[in-house]
């Protein structure tokens, strides 16, 4: 008889919050001090935000400057595939009206380039390109081998197209003197890919290293020998490389290219004045239809030039305002009516 | 070998398994699983790929297979198919388990079969057609058994059908008498060679046709010699019968309706949704396949300088075909399948929560609530239609003896009730018995004014207990113990009987010509004179006994309608007082009998009694004379006064059935118990009430006569409802509606609807089915009685398919089986004794009152939470694959991903199950370098998280995307909240306002029914139980009975049965117009 009891209370469903549905529970009450104060608040606080956004955007200064067309003759013999060994340079002279200040960025800007198409961004080896095997070329269809059996490095149709124009500013002090602006090939790229996606094989001569291999199709020199200057922005770990690696999002992308060195006479940034853009004119955009610039620009907190950002924290905050006022007028009318209603 | 032909008859000979088998009749075994081990894994696989999500996203997976097309891996997919499809087939196998357990325990019971002239042990499924078995008391029967002889003398055995149609009562079945001779004899038995041919398997549960060819004589065979499987047997100390129908041939199996899967109008609409979906799916993918094809054909041809096309797919129609496949891949999340698991997911924890609800757990039988299907929660917020047994499922099944009105007195006042009765809530123990060892001791009675005028010795009262103790037809019994039993053969009858013992007048015991009784401790004998039996008609009953000082009385109870009117002149004071008191009763839901008596004297009883044997030996007109001699001496009573008997319900009941159609919730009662109860239940539970503007009452015989009360009743309506809203009636107007196309009219005021069980067969009919149905939505309330379970699923399934309306069916017994599983959801009332109702309901609770709860509560609850998430995961599927078709337009439609889809799936549900923290983790594990280190192709994504977080730039954006997005909804609620203020802001402004004003104060309103309505004569009671009794058929014959210098009231002894069978089938069971009554 004792166990019934006990029986009854096993069966008896557990007395906590959870399991009755009586946890505590909020509902918002949306009461009109409260939902005005915050509607204020953040409207103030948008509008102060865009228009920092806006003030420091238009603090940045950039440049830009399409080559397509100015360098005709050159995009002309690019077209035929055949002259790829033809040099073709291509002067541009431009003023700079005013002083960029403080750091100052290199870009080339490609138009209708689709560097998202799905194919393309599937042609690449990242076994490849951290250095464990060099001749892990499985994902690169249709860049893997050459025609004679011997596998590409860097393979993949996007290492293929790998943007090859040379750009070099000078700074004409006068119409005799010119300075070449020294730039940095350096620093351009995430740490996490010069230190972990991208790693030559280990050895000290490369050159040996990718013994057995070719370069690809469009490339004049091997991956071993792309800076002849500086030994160890050589292999995979060259800076232009790894930028041009990172696939753009959009048909419409720049790249950084080069950072101002600021030493001797560009301590403070660039001064204004005359300079020119000297290119070797290598990459072809014509056929496809595409443009190429080159940008120069100065960098903010809070990145480039785009007005975009502060512009939408403006009208988000002028709308806020708005809607605030709107609110309150209409919850005045009503407490009003209400009141009188009362009072009948 | 298998017969494809229809059964036409069915000829089965006793003991001769060889010629049965010629006709492959179904054995004994049941059924009710849907696989086996072999035929589980393409049966259920079969099935689940017959649902529109899992055929479609088995189609995708082969897609991703194509490497052409596959634009993810194959893997995203089929990680959550077969999750899926893994959690649906064990459920399924689960439940199948069950089944397979229950058969099993039902096929294993033990039963006694005649085999070679021998009683051997048999397991039910061994039990073949045309076997003789034996059954003792209490037992299940095992199969549908044509009764050949039982321990009882003629033939006779007692069988409960509680399990078949809810009745309660003893029904009565006999052998014929040729077979009934052969008694226990085993040999005789096992030479018994009849052939019996009759019916086909039907579910007709009060219908059997047949002829028993045995020794070149036919016997026919109807339902009176027909004991169903699903009976118990009761005092009947053993019988034998032979199998007619086994298995899934018996009138029960036949009569459970098909095991249905049950969806959710959610599950519905998903899948219509899906298919819409899918179409937009499609033009999204057609969209971008042009896109595609114009893109390749302008500007991808000239890239080519940089990606070469292979050869063989220079086409650019090509490339578009590829894409439009790659993009109904990458796209495919638009049509959720994790949805699918997630949902289900979200109805189990529903189900947790019903199951651990403390608030439906009944503690006394220490049940809880179980949600025994875990699909169909949020449809319990969408009922429209509860469809309700009555007997324990609204009713206790206990009649109690409440209250009584003695000489114009009322006893048995009701404790707690109005203020000028209170003075029995100072004693509130029940009173003390006199005679205690002697009394039941689960009556009790809270007015001691009774006993005392008991002990006082008021000669009404005494006269009154003396009624309840003579007049009824009651057997008793001692048990092993000692203890004295009654065996009822109703249950209201057995409650004034009881009602009598507690108060010292005792029933003892009776022959057929005395009954003898306890009064106040001297034992007391009376001669039974004359036995006036109950119909309905006279919806009464006496009897004429001599007392031991010789005086003849005659004792009646009975309808107070029809008893007032036989009353003597004198009793005018006493009639209005007592008429009163009954009117009280009624209010309260009891149900009330009037009981009266009358001095006879010695002359006048001996004329009267020679005329009833005169009428009794006459061969023409014979019951005409016998009522005229009936109605003759039941006149001139003098009144003693009325008892109520409560038919106790369920506690709860009134309050749920309130509320529930408080929510707009039609409430039908389907019973298998008479019209009079059900309709006393109706005002019980305040179903019906006075206030209604008419209850209309279907009881025709044939199709054309209940076409014809249901065009009356509803024009009746309609012309109540013109004159409610005009003022005078507009002239009829013809209704010719077309059966799809019933529109639920507006009806003012308040009607009801009852129907009765065989105008219900004409009903169900198909060009009445309208009229019914019309007529059935615009009442408030509906009751059908005396359905048969078929029945019971038929009006549900009529309701569901031509109402659109999502039903409920509730009960607790074999009887509702079918119904259970008809309708959207089945409820089992358990902790009972009868499993069956549980086992095939999708809910089970122990109380109606918990339905309440689980409605209005569970349902509603489970309701909006499975609409919020489905609105989310909807517009989070969008959000996301909306971006891939925008993308598409920059990246030449090339199937490229804008966000790296393949882990989507995965984070998705991590993200679902309520963690950003391992959202981030992953995040990050998937972006760091050790993992890049092992899988450099597969997790090219390094840096980016870290890279662009950095960026103060980035949580800009985050931070105005956030408020651009909360900022709208915040104005939207604020302004419905001022603007269009729902009930609930409204109430909780008030109740804010209230708490400011002053703390509040608890009242609670007390409302109680009055009601003027008489209830008729309540007695769930059939005839023949007289004749029974008076001529010692049913007694065993322990001592011959006294002999009396009266003359005995003979009855030809072979002709009784006939007799009894003769009336049974005229009787009016109802108040004269059905003209049935199911034995």
């Amino acid at each position: 008889m004792e166990e019934t009891p006990q029986h009854c209370l096993s069966r008896l469903p557990d007395n906590s919050a959870l399991k009755q549905q009586e946890l505590p529970a909020h509902r918002l009450y949306f009461t009109a001090r409260r939902v005005l104060f915050v509607f204020f608040t953040t409207g103030i606080f948008c509008l102060c935000m865009g228009i920092i956004l806006i003030l420091s955007a238009r603090s940045t200064q950039e440049i830009e400057i399409n080559y397509t067309r100015i360098c005709a003759n050159c995009a002309k013999l690019r077209e035929n595939a055949s002259n790829f060994d033809k040099e073709c340079t291509c002067s541009i002279p431009f003023y700079l009206s005013g002083k960029m200040m403080g750091n100052v960025y290199m870009y080339y800007k490609l138009y209708g380039f689709y560097q998202n198409l799905y194919r393309y961004v599937r042609s690449r080896s990242n076994r490849q390109l951290v250095g464990k095997d060099v001749k892990a070329v499985e994902d690169c269809a249709p860049f893997k081998m050459s025609d004679n059996k011997t596998p590409i490095v860097p393979c993949g149709a996007i290492a293929n197209s790998m943007f090859n124009d040379t750009i070099i500013l000078s700074h004409n002090i006068n119409s005799s003197v010119q300075i070449k602006v020294p730039m940095l090939k350096s620093g351009l790229t995430w740490w996490t890919d010069k230190y972990v996606k991208f790693q030559n094989p280990s050895s000290k001569n490369l050159a040996d290293e990718f013994r057995g291999t070719t370069k690809p199709p469009n490339w004049p020199k091997p991956i071993y020998d792309l800076d002849k200057k500086d030994p160890r922005n050589n292999g995979f770990l060259n800076d232009d490389f790894i930028v041009w690696m990172r696939a753009a999002a959009f048909p419409t992308f720049k790249k950084l290219y080069g950072r101002l060195n600021r030493t001797h006479h560009f301590i403070e940034g660039l001064p204004a004045g005359n300079y020119s853009f000297n290119i070797t004119y290598n990459f072809p955009v014509t056929r496809f239809q595409g443009e190429k610039s080159v940008v120069l620009s100065t960098l903010t907190w809070c990145g480039g030039n785009s007005l975009f950002l502060g512009l939408a924290y403006t009208v988000t905050g002028a709308i806020t305002w708005l809607v605030s006022f709107a609110m309150m007028a209409i919850h005045i009318t009503l407490k009003n009516k209400q009141m009188s209603f009362f009072h009948q | 070998m298998f017969c494809f032909m229809v059964e036409m008859e069915r000829i089965v000979k006793a003991n001769d398994r060889e010629y049965n088998e010629k006709f492959q009749y179904a054995d004994n075994r049941i059924h009710t699983s849907k696989y086996n081990i072999l035929t589980f894994l393409p049966i259920n696989l079969f099935e689940q790929f017959q649902r529109v999500a899992n055929a479609y996203f088995l189609c995708l997976l082969i897609l991703q297979l194509i490497p052409e097309i596959s634009s993810l891996t194959w893997f995203t997919t089929i990680v959550p198919l077969v999750l899926v499809i893994t959690m649906t087939a064990v459920k399924d196998a689960t439940d199948d388990y069950f089944r397979h357990k229950s058969d099993n325990q039902v096929n294993n019971r033990q039963s006694e079969v005649l085999i070679d002239s021998k009683l051997q042990n048999e397991k039910w499924m061994n039990v073949k057609v045309g076997d003789i078995i034996k059954l003792e008391n209490n037992q299940f029967v095992a199969a549908d058994l044509l009764l050949l002889s039982s321990s009882e003398p003629h033939g006779l055995c007692y069988v409960e059908t509680a399990e078949l149609d809810g009745e309660t009562n003893l029904k009565v079945r006999h052998a014929l008498s040729v077979t009934s001779e052969l008694g226990a004899d085993i040999n005789r038995l096992a030479r018994f060679d009849g052939i019996v041919v009759c019916e086909a398997p039907n579910n007709k549960l009060d219908k059997f046709m047949g002829i028993l060819s045995w020794k070149d004589s036919k016997h026919s065979l109807n339902n009176e010699k027909i004991i169903l499987r699903g009976c118990i047997l009761r005092n009947t100390s053993w019988c034998f019968g032979m199998v007619i129908f086994a298995g899934p041939d018996t009138k029960l199996m036949q009569n459970s309706g098909k095991t249905k899967f049950k969806r959710t109008s959610i599950d519905r609409l998903m899948n219509t949704l899906v298919l819409w979906i899918f179409g937009f799916l499609i033009c999204l993918g057609i969209i971008l396949a042009i896109g595609n094809s114009i893109w390749e054909s302008q500007i991808g041809d000239q890239f080519r300088t940089f990606l070469f096309w292979n050869e063989g797919e220079k086409s650019s129609v090509f490339s578009g075909f590829l894409t439009f496949w790659s993009y109904i891949i990458i796209l495919n999340t638009v049509v959720p399948i994790s949805l699918y698991v997630s949902m289900e997911v979200i109805r189990l924890g529903h189900s947790y929560f019903i199951n651990w609800d403390r608030k439906m757990y009944y503690s006394r039988k220490a049940t809880p609530a179980e949600a025994r299907t875990t699909t169909l929660n949020e449809e319990l917020g969408q009922i429209e239609y509860i469809f309700s047994d009555k007997t324990g499922t609204l009713t206790q099944n206990i009649m109690t003896f409440k209250r009584c009105s003695i000489n114009g007195r009322i006893y048995g006042e009701v404790p707690d009730d109005l203020d000028q009765k209170t003075e029995i809530t100072q004693e509130k123990e029940p009173v003390d018995f006199l005679v205690k060892s002697q009394a039941d001791r689960e009556f009790q009675f809270f007015d001691h004014n009774l006993m005392e005028s008991i002990k006082m010795g008021d000669p009404k009262v005494h006269e009154f207990l003396r009624v309840l103790a003579l007049c009824h037809t009651v057997m008793s019994e001692e048990n092993s113990a000692g203890e004295l039993i009654y065996q009822v053969q109703s249950p209201d009858e057995g409650a004034l009987v009881t009602a009598a013992r507690n108060f010292g007048f005792i029933f003892k015991s009776r022959t057929p010509e005395t009954i003898t009784i306890e009064e106040l401790g001297t034992l007391v004998t009376y001669q039974l004179l004359a036995f006036l039996d109950f119909n309905n008609t006279r919806k009464r009953m006496s009897v004429i006994v001599r007392n031991p000082e010789g005086q003849i009385k005659l004792y009646s109870k009975g309808a107070d309608t029809i008893l007032f009117e036989k009353l003597h002149p004198s009793n005018e004071v006493l009639l209005s007082l007592t008429s009163d008191h009954l009117s009280e009763f009624a209010g309260e839901g009891l149900r009330t009998l009037a009981i009266a008596h009358r001095d006879l004297d010695d002359k006048y009883f001996k004329e009267w009694h020679k005329m009833l044997e005169d009428a009794n030996a006459a061969t023409e007109e014979r019951d005409e004379r016998i009522a005229g001699l009936y109605e003759e001496i039941e006149r001139d009573l003098m009144l003693l006064g009325a008892t109520a008997v409560e038919d106790k319900l369920q506690e709860g009941v009134i309050e749920t059935v309130t509320s529930l159609s408080l929510a707009n919730i039609k409430i039908w009662v389907l019973t298998g118990d008479k019209q009079e109860t059900a309709i006393n239940i109706g005002y019980a539970c305040n179903m019906l009430t006075d206030d209604m503007n008419d209850v209309f009452v279907i009881a025709g015989n044939n199709a054309v006569e209940v076409r014809e009360e249901l065009r009356k009743a509803k024009e009746n309506l309609s012309g109540q409802n013109r004159n409610v809203s005009n003022g005078h009636v507009v002239c009829e107007k013809k209704q010719q509606l077309e059966l799809d196309s019933i529109v639920e009219e507006t009806v003012t005021g308040d009607y009801a609807l009852i129907i009765n069980g065989h105008s219900l067969a004409h009903a169900l009919e198909s060009d009445v089915k309208s009229d019914l149905l019309e007529l059935a939505c615009m009442c408030k309330t509906v009751v059908c009685c005396r359905v048969t379970p078929l029945q019971k699923a038929q009006v549900v399934e009529l309701v569901k398919k031509y109402r659109n309306a999502v039903t409920l069916a509730i009960g607790d017994g074999a009887n509702d089986v079918s119904m259970i599983k008809s309708a959207h959801i089945g409820v089992g009332i358990s902790g009972q004794e009868g499993l069956q109702a549980v086992l095939a309901s999708d809910y089970s609770f122990a109380q109606f009152r918990y339905l309440q709860r689980l409605l209005l509560v569970h349902g509603r609850w489970s309701y909006f939470r499975m609409c919020k998430f489905l609105c989310y995961f909807f517009y989070k599927n969008f959000a996301f694959t909306l971006v891939h078709f925008w993308f598409g337009f920059f990246c030449a439609f090339s199937a490229q991903i804008a966000l790296d889809t393949s882990y989507w799936t995965f984070i998705n549900h991590v993200f679902i199950w309520g963690s950003i923290a391992v959202y981030f983790s992953i995040l990050f594990t998937m972006h760091s370098n050790g993992i890049f280190g092992i899988f450099p192709n597969q997790f090219p994504f390094v840096g980016n998280a870290r890279h662009s977080l950095t960026q103060k730039c980035i949580w800009l954006v985050i931070l105005l995307t956030t408020v651009a997005s909360v900022l709208p909804v915040v104005v939207f609620r604020f302004l419905k909240v001022n603007l269009y203020p729902t009930l609930s802001d409204q109430i909780r402004r008030w109740q804010k306002a209230q708490k400011k004003a002053r703390p509040p104060s608890s009242r609670r309103p007390r409302t109680r029914r009055s009601s003027s309505r008489r209830s008729g004569y309540a007695f769930a009671h059939q005839e023949g139980y007289g004749e029974l009794i008076t001529s010692g058929k049913n007694m065993r014959a322990k001592n011959p009975p006294p002999t009396s210098g009266l003359e005995k009231t003979h009855y030809n002894s072979t002709s009784w049965i006939e007799n009894l069978c003769k009336k049974t089938t005229d009787t009016v069971s109802s108040f004269g117009q059905d003209k049935t009554v199911k034995l």
